[in-house]
């Protein structure tokens, strides 16, 4: 009797302290996110990320709300030092997980947030790293709907650009939102974000 | 067992239910409160973020020794080590972190050109997009301030300093042979391509003590470290093609580059002022391969190139025209290798070799020559600190130079000697704030061939006076042995030395930039001869001297007007040295007093192009005319010179190019030849040296092939 008590206090404690920490961190992150709480968001996730030293997802999260955030802005020296610190955090997540196609996508979508900030500086030397990004994403997962969509909005910007025809496109953006349907994260927390956008440039297609 | 059982729920209930409350406020040096800052304890899901005030409260279940952090973007992060229940009303002051982008930056008398548009006045693609610099690195160089126009020679001319002061360096290792050979009435060109480096930074003074044997300037040339993607470039020209390939593995790559000129169907069309016999070739090949290893990166670049023509030139002297004849071949190997040893250590090896033949037939005249040179380094950088950093490292350079000299009155004579030199140098960066830094450091040199040991200090420091601008002091002793054509003949000297004094001012706001550089140098020990040119018989010494001051200013602005970005040098050069066969203290004729360039670009969407604009315009430069009383007695008439060019993007992959060059056909005139003897009337003769041709045209397609392209071009059959 004693040692179940003993037993049963260490597992509660283990299940309070450990596991759904983690769990609790994320979500409670997630929801700050939701709640257009950007800075608190990554602010959590980057902790969690020091807390959970063999697990990318968090600090892969803290780079991705970075790098969204840096869209639009206008002011150099913040987008410079927003940019910075999403690197830093894609680096500990590219340490942590190699070859992971999530991850050179989010560090392709950074790179395209100097292009988008200044296309005339940055376009001609960034356009090549962006467009090996994606071809290597593509060859480590073919099935990733995230690969997919994001490679061809890249390329449907270029071929606007020179105006060339954006229909082949199109079509990989149909076969992203397909994928997207049948697409199962790892876990509850593993990316699994893109489907509304994909669909949204998808209806842009048609006019 | 039952009284330990009863301890341990008792803790683990304890710890359960006793949370402690963490408290406290984030402030910035100047007790500003900091909102959005991270704060937590380290290796816990315990923390918050500051607010607006600065204030942050979070409660924490843990107890005991725990290390509190808190972290904010370009700030330093704090840390404290407490017991938790000590975690109470802390103030936190955050120092700014001087690595951060907008922290002073030691400055003087450098210019860099990289992908951090912050701190660069030129971007790497600025060499190839500026109207007048044809590709060519050094061309794009020569539109900065401190560089005077020379326009016959086409190397860098540095603050009253000759073409040998200054030295080119690529992966911080020495190239000994940076320009190819042309005629003397066309600029030479940097043999390298510009394809190849993604940083360059150009230093008109005051340089690190990491760098000797260059009295006025120094280059470095950073080959990319990897490339972005595999791909074939072609090149077709109007003066011949260039065919690249990158390939890359796993933890390595290799990009090769092989490039053929051919002047021969140009100068058919366009006539020029040599008659050729066999127009100017070149062939070139540049490899680089580079492979990472887990702590590391290694490079090897080598480079080949085989250049020869043969043509007759006007000359006041030989009635029947004069000829010459060259062949050069070159060969450059560098490797390095940079490492971290760990959390503060860096190292840095490398070493090059440089193998260069000549064969020149001028008139009767038969000259040879070969050098082999070679420079190997080692430096080692601690990170003490973001505020300490400190560096050393010793390097060895070592060239063997052999000539052969062979004419209707002398056969064969055979010379040359052996230049080695052993270096060492220590230096440390030291930030006292993020508004002021020094740099300090001293250069010891031990010369093989003079027996001679030299010591030279640096000093230079920085302080930020508002947040968009600094003002910063360089001063420095340079040391260089002479150059091949006095050592060739005459060993028996020592090094030639220079001192710098640099104040500058920089002010830099979005994307605009402005520099002003004034600067004073005293040249000692220049070596001086009594003959027309360097010979055997010539009496050699080391009693010249001179001087060199001025002020060079700079604007940039990308911002202003959309689309339009354009950058305006201006350099004010006042001096006189006594070397060479001066017959007195004289402004040299590589010295413009007033050097002006403006350069634009500006990109059209609506058509996908770049249109560019290059303006040159240098004050008079000096010539003796013998007719007359004195020496270096007259000036030429200015330079001028407009160049355009348009660069159109046809898809992502194909780029039209085309360029002019001095568009408006000025009558440029870089000097006077005068005749040895005088006429009847007793008057010199004299002939205007022009150069090969007023203006020069340019058209080029340029092609990429990435894999990415084909692999799209598949998936959509």
């Amino acid at each position: 009797m004693k040692q179940l008590i003993i037993i049963t206090t260490l597992l509660i404690s283990g299940i309070l302290i450990g596991q759904t920490n983690y769990e609790k961190g994320m979500q409670k992150a997630f929801e700050l996110w939701g709640s257009n709480q950007p800075t608190e968001a990554s602010n959590l996730f980057e902790r969690i990320a020091k807390a959970e030293p063999d697990n990318w997802l968090p600090a892969y999260y803290a780079a991705q709300i970075n790098v969204i955030n840096s869209f639009g802005e206008r002011n150099e020296d913040k987008l410079s030092a927003k940019l910075k610190r999403a690197q830093d955090l894609i680096n500990d997540a590219t340490a942590i997980s190699k070859e992971n196609p999530e991850i050179m996508v989010l560090q392709a979508l950074l790179h395209t947030a100097w292009v988008a900030f200044d296309g005339a500086t940055y376009g001609m030397t960034l356009s090549g790293k962006v467009v090996e990004l994606y071809t290597k994403a593509k060859i480590v997962a073919p099935g990733n709907p995230r690969v997919l969509y994001c490679k061809a909005e890249w390329d449907m910007g270029g071929a606007k650009y020179f105006g060339q025809d954006t229909a082949p496109f199109c079509k990989d953006i149909e076969r992203a939102i397909e994928l997207f349907a049948n697409f199962k994260p790892e876990t509850p927390f593993h990316p699994n974000w893109g489907n509304d956008r994909a669909e949204q440039i998808l209806e842009s297609c048609g006019k | 067992m039952q009284k330990l059982a009863i301890i341990i729920i008792a803790l683990i209930s304890f710890q359960l239910s006793a949370q402690t409350t963490i408290i406290g406020k984030v402030f910035n040096t100047k007790n500003e409160p900091i909102a959005g800052a991270n704060v937590y304890l380290e290796g816990t899901y315990d923390g918050s973020t500051s607010g607006a005030d600065g204030s942050f409260l979070f409660e924490t279940s843990d107890n005991g020794i725990q290390t509190l952090v808190v972290s904010f973007l370009s700030y330093e992060t704090f840390r404290m080590v407490s017991d938790v229940t000590h975690m109470k009303d802390i103030i936190v002051k955050l120092r700014e972190d001087v690595s951060a982008l907008d922290a002073v930056v030691l400055s003087a008398g450098t210019f860099s050109a990289g992908d951090n548009s912050k701190v660069n006045v030129l971007k790497p693609l600025d060499v190839v997009t500026t109207a007048s610099a044809l590709g060519d690195f050094v061309g794009a160089l020569q539109t900065l301030p401190g560089t005077t126009t020379v326009a016959e020679d086409g190397r860098l001319f540095v603050r009253g300093g000759d073409a040998n002061e200054t030295q080119i360096f690529i992966d911080g290792i020495r190239v000994f042979t940076p320009y190819s050979p042309t005629t003397n009435n066309t600029p030479t060109r940097g043999r390298y391509s510009p394809f190849l480096f993604d940083g360059i930074t150009f230093s008109t003074g005051g340089y690190s003590a990491e760098f000797g044997q260059a009295l006025s300037s120094v280059l470095l040339l950073n080959t990319i470290d990897e490339p972005d993607q595999e791909k074939t470039d072609i090149g077709i020209m109007s003066l011949g093609a260039t065919l690249g390939n990158t390939q890359k593995w796993d933890k390595s790559s290799l990009s090769v580059n092989a490039s053929y000129i051919n002047l021969a169907p140009y100068n058919a069309i366009f006539k020029n002022r040599n008659d050729w016999i066999k127009p100017f070739e070149t062939a070139s090949g540049e490899a680089v391969y580079r492979k990472k290893t887990n702590l590391g990166l290694f490079k090897l670049y080598g480079a080949f190139d085989a250049t020869n023509f043969e043509l007759t030139q006007e000359d006041i002297n030989e009635p029947e025209r004069a000829y010459f004849k060259l062949t050069n071949n070159n060969v450059y190997l560098n490797g390095s290798y940079q490492g971290v040893l760990n959390d503060t250590w860096t190292l840095f090896g490398g070493i090059s070799y440089t193998h260069s033949e000549n064969n020149l037939n001028i008139i009767e005249t038969t000259i040879n020559d070969t050098e082999n040179s070679l420079h190997a380094k080692v430096k080692l950088k601690n990170r003490i600190s973001n505020r300490l950093k400190i560096y050393f490292g010793a390097e060895y350079f070592a060239t063997d130079f052999e000539e052969t000299y062979n004419d209707e009155a002398i056969d064969k004579v055979n010379y040359g000697y052996n230049n080695n030199i052993a270096a060492a140098y220590a230096e440390a960066d030291i930030f006292l704030s993020k508004e002021l830094a020094f740099k300090t450091g001293f250069r010891a040199e031990y010369s093989a061939l003079f027996k001679e040991f030299t010591l030279a200090p640096r000093l230079s420091l920085a302080y930020k006076t508002t947040s968009k601008s600094q003002v910063s002091l360089a001063y420095g002793n340079f040391y260089q042995n002479p150059s091949s054509n006095i050592l060739k003949f005459n060993q028996e000297l020592k090094a030639e030395n220079t001192s710098h004094y640099i104040f500058n001012y920089q002010y830099n706001v979005d994307r605009k930039l402005f520099r002003a550089e004034a600067y004073y140098k005293t040249y000692d020990n220049l070596v001086k001869y009594d003959t027309d040119f360097t010979n055997f018989d010539s009496n050699y010494n080391n009693n010249g001297s001179g001087f060199a001051r001025g002020i060079d200013f700079f604007w940039r602005d990308s911002k202003s007007i959309k689309n339009f970005d354009y950058w305006l040098s201006y350099s004010f050069l006042d001096t006189e040295r006594d070397y060479k066969n001066y017959l007195t203290k004289a402004q040299p004729n590589f010295a413009n007093t007033h050097n002006l360039s403006l350069v634009g670009k500006y990109w059209v969407d609506k058509w996908r192009s770049q249109v560019g604009f290059s303006y040159t315009h240098a004050s008079g430069r000096t010539f003796t005319n013998p007719n007359e009383a004195g020496f270096l007695n007259e000036k030429t008439k200015a330079f001028n010179s407009l160049s355009l060019n348009w660069a159109y993007l046809i898809s992502p992959q194909k780029i039209l190019y085309a360029s002019v060059n001095n568009v408006l056909g000025f009558k440029n005139i870089n000097g006077f030849q005068y005749a040895n003897t005088p006429d009847i009337n007793g008057d010199f003769n004299r002939r205007a040296l022009q150069p090969a041709a007023d203006q020069f045209f340019f058209v080029g397609f340029f092609w990429t092939i990435s894999e990415d392209k084909k692999s799209s071009q598949l998936d959509n059959l």
